[in-house]
């Protein structure tokens, strides 16, 4: 079967809650990655994983990640962003449509690529920050919001970089992630701990 | 109410109560939600820290803290009815110290180029003397939320301790999650205050705490008491024991 040279980006695989056996047609090697937002995101076939694919790498010298656990967090992390919309509106910790939608997309291009599970937060409805941290409290943060992404870069000493993406950046996912990947850590990024989304609430 | 200025070398901390601060799947705690910033109506950004000066001992800090996850408590008691679980609640973990020279370099990082100012207020909340009021004015057109999230990653790597603690009412909770605060990047707390200068700004402290709870009734029953509101009669209050204080001692 030849290998489809567009991806429909869904929330679905990244909210999915079920036990993946309970999909055994989706077990053509592209199924699982299918992932759809509200637009049609082309990606070459070159990009996408292969589904047997056991271990894989992130980052540059980072701790290898079996694929069902990253497919586990990935699920983890889009219940969360689902939790966040289901809050009452004028929420503090709930989001704005636009922004889940935006967060999805960045989240399907990052499971894509075998990025590790971020943690998330927010700071309010306009915003989700995606965190990666290693165990030398170096940071990585990706501030999604609905129509832009800024990366940051920092250690414990300082603020290393900070990169501006804008809409049509966010559209072109595939020079974002090149980009993200240029902002890596010197350090492997640790995988964090499954489950580590939840929405946040505040003292104020 | 505005009231005295907070010197850079003062000491503030911002207090963590489960889950707010916590990923309730795995209990770890989660240090980027110890810090949220709430719009203001002029613009600005804050969020609120407790003053050394107004908690000097750890019984003092920590009651406070045990204050905070009580009246989150009550609120959620009131706004879930009896869909309120006592076994849901929250509680009061512990504590995290920063400077306030840290706070206000923040304008002066150049990285966070979109900050306008930083500073930290004196103001009391919820009948809390000691709460101060962090806030955080962003130039126009800057990214906002990227630049929450460079501030929320400065001040975490700008704090020092925890403090933990389990307040007494949360004694029956089997697994208190204070066990589970992370170390901060700037290292452990440590009171470096001497311990005569320690002694002498509790007995101040003590001292100024007396004047404030009984001064208020003596005022307020007096013969007229209708020419000030009672608001003025507070801020008159407040400013005769600040007085005393600062003449008292100059430390």
């Amino acid at each position: 079967m030849a290998l489809p040279t567009y991806v429909y980006m869904q929330p679905v695989a990244v909210l999915a809650t079920s036990d993946v056996k309970e999909t055994p047609a989706l077990n053509a090697p592209l199924a699982k990655n299918y992932i759809k937002l509200n637009s049609i995101v082309p990606i070459p076939a070159a990009e996408i994983a292969p589904l047997n694919q056991v271990l894989i790498k992130t980052f540059s010298a980072t701790p290898v990640i079996s694929q069902p656990q990253l497919e586990k967090e990935y699920r983890d992390l889009g219940e969360a962003l689902t939790q966040m919309t289901e809050l009452d509106e004028g929420s503090e910790w709930g989001i704005d449509p636009p922004v889940y939608h935006a967060a999805c997309f960045v989240a399907a291009g990052l499971m894509i690529n075998s990025f590790p599970a971020p943690r998330i937060f927010n700071h309010g409805s306009k915003s989700v920050v995606f965190n990666w941290s290693d165990k030398n409290n170096n940071n990585l943060y990706l501030t999604v919001s609905a129509d832009r992404i800024s990366a940051l870069v920092s250690t414990p000493e300082r603020i290393k970089k900070r990169l501006d993406y804008s809409s049509n950046e966010l559209l072109n996912y595939r020079s974002l992630l090149g980009s993200i990947r240029s902002a890596q850590l010197q350090q492997p990024i640790l995988m964090l701990a499954s489950g580590t989304s939840d929405p946040p609430e505040s003292v104020g | 109410m505005k009231l005295g200025r907070v010197l850079d070398n003062d000491r503030l901390f911002r207090h963590c109560v489960y889950p707010i601060a916590f990923n309730t799947k795995t209990s770890s705690f989660a240090n980027q939600k110890m810090w949220y910033f709430k719009p203001m109506a002029d613009g600005a950004i804050h969020a609120s820290l407790a003053w050394e000066r107004y908690v000097p001992t750890l019984e003092d800090l920590h009651g406070y803290g045990c204050r905070l996850a009580a009246g989150i408590n009550e609120r959620k008691r009131l706004r879930q009815g009896t869909k309120y679980r006592e076994k849901d609640r929250h509680h009061y973990c512990g504590a995290y110290q920063v400077k306030g020279k840290a706070i206000r370099a923040l304008a002066f990082t150049p990285e966070l180029d979109g900050i306008e100012s930083a500073d930290i207020v004196h103001q009391i909340e919820a009948g809390e003397i000691a709460h101060v009021d962090l806030r955080i004015v962003l130039k126009p057109g800057v990214d906002e939320e990227g630049t929450k999230t460079a501030i929320v990653d400065r001040l975490w790597n700008a704090c020092s301790g925890p403090l933990k603690h389990t307040c007494d009412c949360d004694k029956d909770i089997s697994v208190h999650q204070s066990s589970n605060l992370g170390p901060a990047p700037a290292g452990k707390y440590s009171d470096a205050r001497p311990r005569f200068l320690r002694s002498w700004r509790i007995v101040r402290f003590r001292l100024f705490r007396w004047l404030w709870i009984n001064s208020v009734p003596a005022v307020l029953s007096s013969p007229d008491p209708r020419s000030f509101s009672r608001r003025q009669w507070m801020k008159i209050k407040f400013h005769v024991c600040e007085w005393l204080w600062r003449h008292a001692s100059r430390n």
